[in-house]
């Protein structure tokens, strides 16, 4: 927070410099740069605080769960069949390739060993692996054509939460939504983060990183499992009447304190913490409280069943939290299990057979809720893999390497079209060709959704302009958008 | 003047991490008037501003060729396409296709054709518009540079006199200082920082006095001065209390721990190995930490406290014998390089792992001693700093030899022993001693063993007896199987010394006498204790080979030691010795040492980085904001003369950290107050010009460690290993609450954040920590109203505060408005008394009138002279002799119909036993009698009045001994109207009536105690507002007070936690 500069600060400095001697100096360089490139004038305050916000135009979307895929989803395998790798399987790819895994490197194309199957009324094919996604085929909006142009985790991660590829310090998605439209509640967090009991993922807590924002803007952790949060609740000495009543005082006492300082950001933001704490102690308990949803629920996310219990759990909170108003719930998984580089078939079959079902219950309980409608749902990884073969020197043991040239996603809901492919990678699925769409595009197209004009949503730091796409080319992908 | 520098810099330098306009700009301006006079430049830069700007190769044109260019065409050794863009006489030469650009248009430039279509750079990054915009004016304006072009130039991407004018590389050199002496400026860097503001600023007054005791002692120490240390500087007479207070505050110890802690997230401290999920413990890290406390309680100069850390173990030597105090000292040091996760000693050795090891390493040094990101360059060029893959390589190339991948140390291989050759040879002579022993219990062990084999053949009648005997003592190998099938049939007999204890348990007791012995000689030996440290082999100066894109699959041609290329003026040599023949060691990181503190010409990037960080701490944000990066990735100095100015302060004065303290905190920048005004907020509202002081927030050690203190816990005893950390259910993991002392002290593991201190942003190492954040979130919020930590603080302090009260006075108008809340009527007594026992009736009701906390008797003393036994408490009792029943008396409130429920119990073997009876209105409702048993003690209706009595007698029979009992009873009243209310003996048990009036006192004490100054007026009215109320909630609620605990006592604690919680203590004014 400390290093947030506050614009209207440099404002004062540039009227007062445009007195005295130094004026002729700075007219010289205001002009020079604006020669060469626009100047950084900054006029707006940046918003400090999670109140609605008005959007640029009427949204379709108003709420985002993210259910990020790390490592990098077999394209090939799962969203986008290739004939022409699998009549090739075995033989030399013609092209070059970059791999990771130079020692295991190989041009052997590697034909999936999975069946496709058109699913719904749209015929979108889809590998056996997702049964239940193609159950709500005709709700998705499958991205064939997704690039990063880098094959590295952490670089195209970063390119996918922050705008850069590779660049760390900046908000991810989650914080530019929260910043950008504030929070429909004030009892919880704007943007909260449902981790893995495994662990982190690859990348850690910058995952949610509120880079240079202020704190406020940050992801919250909701702990895999109980307690959730930390400390949410006091000791049944405390609880009610008598905590309040010391949240009174306190704030009493804040109060008469800031008096002696008045203005400071720092100061009123905690004493507001403390209220946000207070009220996120009922309303955390409530959302997270899953025991009065109806076995049918339970059910339809596979939390009655030892696969998918845990995965369903954590997109069955994603969904009461977005009902009573989180902004951006985001789920990661820890490690990067879709980082299939050995033993292809039973790894990817394993971590389908975990998410799959949960990931589709989560659309059609949002569908059947009418919340579908203005809930933007997000699956995919930050990267696809390559259509040649790693080999490990043992059958059976093959896999695939990574690959940001091309790899598939999925949208649904928030005014997003269902029932349609775009866009399309080359004839052995390793570069995408056609319709291209780069994570600055993907982000442009989320903000689009949200009502916004993703490169008018700035915050100020360095005395620059910063957007969420960093200055980087990018297009609102209107061909997807209903 | 330097209002100019200023806006120059944040309009040039400071304007973006990525634009290389307006920083063309700003080299342009440096490069015509030097870095460090550039004050002078408004003038001339107006004569300039006259004339159309054309871009420059040197100025405009190579920064962008260095980002997206030069790496194929330039930087090694075989061009792309054959062509060379690193001189523009090279482009007009051309490569394979032609030459790169003619003439002065662009469209028949190859350059801008392949440039313009997106066809170069091939990848996914491209040349922004706006670049190629000025690509295009440049070739259109003929290709012009700035001067002559070399003659010659080396292999890989020359250093341009713009890369080596760049702010940060130029040596230090003291600045200009107008000096003010129409301020309240009081040192040189008052005016360096006064000159800077525009004319309507000035500094804010001086802090008051309470304000600058806490601050100054927060700041340096980590700690809240004591009552008795606000006391002593409050009352102090002399005009230089404050600067004798800094003096004096400097000299403590714990400066060490406070400044060391900072010191330890640059250097990446942690007690874990980390990488793998094991993330094995480090037993022997706080060695270093220790070391760092120490030298900086000794106000060790700087350069040394670096040249130790980088090359102790090049300083030590090789052991003359025992290990010198001196040269531990030195070996302890290098700490500093084994604190980079390393998961090759706990299941991840291989090469990846190391090569990682090595260069989270260099980030350390690099981020730490060097203001670089050198790790950018670790695959190719750094892209925005004049920092080469080969420099990287070159500094990787110091440390090679110690850390060698090829050779690798796995951490417990890289332990050094501490054990002297005379605590060895202790160990050996107790050694003895115990082997000594031993054979003394092998000869008994013999002896037993004989007795239990003929004590057991006794049983057997011979021959059998004989056999069994032969068979026995036949060597196991030698046994024939008649022998073997012998014993297995009798397996009493095989006696071995595991099972001797079934056949002589005394013998067995006797011989574990002996290994008692054994085992307390052995702990007698000296504890063999262990450095961390990188010591580098004796004649090991490896090769080291540039990888190329930083894999280490592709090693290319070899890399000299080296220096950063940039730092090294044309013409001199960038290599160091590949060995140093003076000492066993290749003396790499040694000469990298000095010539990093070279007094006569120290490193320009480590000592502005060790000066920037120490202002960091002191004002919450550095002069450059990113301390880690003083690179055009990083922050431009905010004031750069300050910089200067402290930098060569610090060389000046010996490398003395504290020296540093002294001018900044005895400065009117530091010492004045940070509240706000209208005049500072319209010119500068978020202080980048220190009109005031920046309020902080406490670190998150801080805020554990002074609410420790607060609570008169804190235990201040230093160095050791970590503190145990302890995991609840829930998996929060907090520091084991019977070693309250500093947070610095805690396990700082990788995967086991202390949950506190994570919350308040202390770091969970990755590799280094350059800068916290100071996050505001619900869940520090959270931490504190519903954390043990806190509460249990807030619990202590209350205590404290009740003693400190006791002996202090308060205006009795406070202590009335307490008084007046009448405690509630108890419906319950406690006593003991005469009992007619034939008609039923109590014939004298004698009040209990000693309260212990938890229970009723007549006297402080037990038993009694008198009464005897005789006591109440919440689940039973013990009566008296035989005329000192007990009477727990309830007293109905409403009239009505009565039932009870109760249970009986005499839980002791002992004694007779007990008897008890209900009585009511001098009849008998119930009795019972148990002794070692318990009995339901269930009594029908009873109609009663208001104010009737019902008591439950409890009295011994022939003997008080052993009479402990317990008697839980539960009476339903239901009144006439139907409803019902219960009352159960031991939910209603309570001590004597409250005096409020006592909390009054105890409340400003708390303020007192926890903010250094009493409340006022309006603040006392607050607190006694607050415990009115609250002493009607815990009255109606009693199950709010814990047991043992009163209604004030609640209270109290409640405002204790509250004053914890609250800003006044979480920030620092």
């Amino acid at each position: 927070m400390m290093d947030t500069p506050q614009p209207n600060s440099r404002r004062a400095w540039l009227a007062q410099a445009g007195m005295g001697v130094g004026a002729l100096a700075l007219q010289w360089m205001l002009t020079d740069a604006q020669a060469q490139a626009k100047p950084p004038v900054l006029k707006d305050k940046p918003y400090n605080d999670l109140m609605p916000r008005p959007t640029h135009f009427p949204a379709t979307a108003k709420a985002m769960i993210s259910l990020f895929q790390h490592g990098g989803p077999s394209h090939m395998d799962l969203t986008d069949p290739k004939p022409e790798l699998t009549k090739r399987s075995g033989t030399d790819y013609p092209g070059d390739v970059h791999f990771s895994f130079v020692n295991q490197a190989s041009k052997k194309l590697l034909g999936t060993p999975f069946k496709f199957f058109h699913r719904g009324q749209c015929g979108m094919e889809l590998s056996e692996l997702l049964p239940h996604t193609g159950e709500i085929a005709d709700d998705i909006c499958l991205i064939r054509s997704m690039h990063t142009g880098a094959n590295g985790h952490e670089v195209s991660i970063r390119y996918f939460h922050g705008g850069i590829p590779g660049i760390l310090g900046r908000p991810t998605l989650g914080s530019w939504m929260a910043y950008a439209l504030g929070s429909e509640t004030q009892d919880l967090p704007a943007y909260m983060v449902l981790t893995d009991p495994g662990g982190h993922p690859v990348d850690g807590v910058t995952n949610w990183s509120n880079g240079f924002m202020p704190a406020m803007f940050q992801g919250t952790v909701l702990r895999p499992k109980e307690p959730r949060i930390f400390n949410l609740q006091p000791p049944p000495n405390l609880a009610g009447t008598s905590q309040r009543q010391n949240l009174d005082l306190l704030q009493s006492i804040n109060q008469r304190h800031l008096q002696s300082h008045p203005g400071e950001a720092e100061l009123e933001a905690r004493i507001a913490s403390y209220e946000l704490a207070a009220r996120m102690q009922l309303a955390a308990t409530d959302a997270l409280d899953i025991s009065k949803e109806s076995a049918a629920t339970l059910a339809l996310y596979g939390i009655d069943q030892p696969e998918t219990r845990e995965y369903g759990t954590r997109c069955l909170l994603a969904r009461r939290l977005v009902e009573r108003g989180v902004r951006f719930v985001q789920l990661f998984h820890a490690g990067q299990p879709w980082d299939n580089h050995s033993a292809l078939k039973p790894s990817l079959t394993s971590i389908c057979k975990r998410t799959d079902k949960p990931v589709a219950g989560l659309v059609k309980d949002l569908k059947q809720r009418g919340l579908l409608d203005s809930t933007l749902v997000h699956w995919g990884g930050e990267i696809g893999r390559l259509p040649v073969t790693q080999q490990h020197g043992t059958p059976g043991q093959e896999g695939r390497d990574h690959n940001g040239q091309g790899f598939s996603i999925w949208l649904a809901g928030g005014g997003i079209r269902g029932g349609m492919a775009y866009g399309a990678t080359d004839e052995f699925g390793h570069k995408a060709v056609e319709n291209v769409v780069t994570p600055n595009d993907f982000q442009a197209t989320i903000m689009h959704l949200f009502g916004l004009q993703w490169d008018k949503i700035f915050y100020p730091y360095n005395n620059q302009k910063q957007i969420i796409t960093a200055q980087r080319a990018a297009r609102v992908v209107r061909e997807i958008v209903s | 003047m330097v209002r100019r520098l200023l806006l120059w810099t944040e309009l040039g330098w400071h304007s973006s991490t990525f634009d290389n306009q307006s920083r063309s700009l700003a080299t342009k301006l440096q490069r015509m008037l030097g870095s460090v006079m550039m004050l002078i430049c408004a003038a001339t830069s107006v004569v300039h501003a006259q004339e159309p700007s054309v871009p420059h190769f040197e100025s405009d044109i190579r920064p962008i060729l260095r980002e997206y260019c030069l790496d194929c065409h330039g930087a090694t050794e075989k061009l792309e396409g054959g062509l060379d863009l690193r001189l523009v006489r090279f482009m007009q030469m051309g490569g394979d296709s032609g030459v790169a650009i003619a003439g002065n248009d662009p469209e028949s430039s190859l350059l801008w054709q392949r440039v313009s279509k997106n066809e170069m750079p091939p990848g996914e990054a491209k040349v922004s518009p706006e670049k190629k915009e000025i690509l295009r004016r440049w070739l259109v304006a003929g290709a012009p540079t700035l001067r002559a072009e070399p003659e010659q130039i080396g292999p890989g991407v020359p250093l341009t006199e713009e890369e080596r004018s760049y702010w940060a590389y130029q040596p230090i050199r003291r600045p200009a200082i107008t000096l003010r002496t129409d301020s309240r400026a009081r040192t040189q860097l008052d005016s360096l920082i006064e000159n800077a503001m525009p004319s309507e600023l000035s500094f804010s007054p001086d802090a008051s006095r309470l304000t600058l005791i806490r601050r100054v002692y927060i700041d340096l120490l980590g700690l809240l001065p004591t009552a008795e240390d606000v006391r002593f500087w409050s009352e102090h007479t002399e005009p230089n209390w404050y600067e004798q207070m800094v003096e004096r505050v400097l000299q403590s110890p714990a400066y060490g721990e406070r400044w060391a802690r900072h010191w330890l997230d640059a250097a990446g401290y942690a007690d874990s190995d980390g990488v793998t999920l094991a993330d094995a413990e480090r037993p022997w890290a706080w060695q270093y930490r220790d070391y760092v406390i120490r030298s900086l309680n000794d106000d060790k100069p700087l350069d040394r406290f670096i040249v130790e850390q980088l090359a102790g173990d090049e300083l030590a030597g090789a052991p003359q014998g025992d290990w010198s105090a001196n040269q531990i000292e030195c070996l302890t040091a290098t700490g500093f390089l084994r604190m980079a996760a390393d998961g090759t000693g706990s299941g991840d050795n291989s090469p990846e792992s190391r090569n990682r090891t090595i260069a989270d390493t260099l980030q350390i040094v690099g981020s730490t001693l060097l203001g670089s990101s050198l790790n950018c360059a670790q695959c190719h060029d750094h892209r925005y700093d004049p920092i080469s893959h080969r420099d990287y390589f070159a500094i990787r190339a110091i440390f090679e030899p110690g850390l060698d991948w090829q050779n690798w140390k796995t951490p417990n291989e890289r332990l050094v022993s501490l054990y002297t050759a005379a605590d060895r040879q202790q160990a050996a002579s107790l050694e003895e001693e115990a082997q000594t022993i031993a054979q003394e219990k092998n000869v008994k062990q013999t002896e037993y063993m004989q007795k239990a084999l003929e004590q057991e053949l006794m049983k057997y009648e011979e021959p059998l007896r004989g056999e069994l005997r032969t068979a026995y003592e036949t060597p196991g190998d030698k046994r024939t199987d008649q022998q073997k099938m012998l014993l297995d049939k009798n397996p009493s007999v095989n006696i071995s010394p595991g099972v001797l204890y079934q056949y002589l348990p005394d013998a067995a007791e006797d011989l574990k006498k002996y290994d008692a012995r054994i085992a307390e000689v052995r702990t007698k030996k000296p504890i063999e204790k262990f450095l961390q440290v990188l010591a580098e082999p004796a004649n090991h100066a490896v090769v080291t080979k540039l990888f190329h894109r930083g894999d280490f699959n592709q090693p290319m041609q070899e890399i000299k030691p080296g220096k950063l290329a940039v730092l090294v003026p044309e013409g001199e040599s960038t290599t160091f010795a590949d060995d140093d023949t003076s000492i066993p060691t290749t003396g790499r990181r040694l000469a990298f040492a000095r010539w990093l503190t070279r007094s006569d010409q120290p490193n320009p990037l480590l000592v502005r980085s060790l000066v920037n960080r120490v202002w960091m701490h002191h004002f919450g944000k550095g002069i450059v904001a990113t301390p880690g990066d003083f690179g055009r990735l990083g922050n431009t100095p905010s004031h750069p003369e300050v910089l200067q100015w402290l930098a060569t302060e610090l060389v000046d004065k010996q490398w003395s950290l504290k020296e540093l303290h002294r001018m900044i905190l005895t400065s009117t920048v530091y010492r004045q107050s940070s509240a706000r005004h209208s005049v500072g907020d319209a010119a500068d509202p978020d202080n980048l010009l220190y009109w005031r002081k920046p309020i902080q927030r406490l670190d998150a050690e801080v805020v554990r460690d002074a609410m420790l203190q607060t609570a008169s816990e804190l235990n201040r005893a230093m160095f050791g290993a970590p503190l145990a950390l302890i995991e609840d259910d829930a998996g929060q993991v907090s520091i084991d609450p019977n070693q309250p002392r500093r947070s610095l002290y805690a396990k700082w593991r990788r995967t086991q954040p202390v949950a506190l201190l994570q919350t308040f942003d202390a770091p969970v190492m990755g590799v280094n920590c350059d800068v916290r954040p100071a996050s505001t979130v619900a869940t520090q919020a959270l931490m504190l109203m519903n954390g043990d930590f806190t509460i249990a603080q807030a619990q202590k302090l209350a205590q404290i505060t009740r003693q400190v009260a006791a002996h202090s006075e308060i205006d009795p108008k406070w202590q009335g408005d307490l008084a007046v809340i009448q405690p509630p009527v108890p419906t319950w007594q406690y006593g003991t008394g005469n009992i007619h026992y034939e008609n039923g009736t109590v014939e004298s009701f004698q009040p209990l009138t000693h309260f212990t906390g938890s229970q009723w008797q007549t006297s402080p003393t037990l038993p009694d002279p008198q009464n005897g036994w005789v006591l109440l408490h919440a689940q039973g009792g013990h009566p008296g002799n035989k005329n000192y029943p007990t009477i727990r008396r309830w007293i109905a409130p409403t009239a009505g119909n009565v039932s009870i429920e109760g249970s009986l119990g005499h839980g002791s073997e002992n004694g007779d036993g007990v008897e008890a009876i209900i009585l009511h209105k001098g009849s008998i409702a119930g009795r019972w009698a148990v002794k070692h048993a318990s009995a339901a003690t269930p009594v029908g209706t009873l109609q009663i009045m208001a104010g009737d009595t019902i008591d439950f007698v409890v009295h011994c029979r022939e003997h008080e001994t052993s009479d402990s009992f317990t008697w839980n009873v539960e009476i339903k009243l239901t009144s006439p109207n139907g409803a019902s209310e219960n009352f159960a003996s031991a939910a209603g048990f309570r001590g004597p009536a409250e005096d409020y009036s006592k909390l009054a006192g105890q409340l400003r004490a708390a303020w007192l105690q926890v903010y250094f100054r009493s409340p006022t007026a309006d603040e006392m009215d607050l607190l006694i507002r607050f415990a009115q109320q609250q002493i009607r909630l815990l009255q109606d609620e009693p199950h709010r007070v814990p047991a043992g605990s009163t209604v004030s006592q609640q209270v109290l604690v409640n405002v204790c936690q509250t004053l914890l919680n609250s800003n006044e203590f979480l920030y620092v004014d």
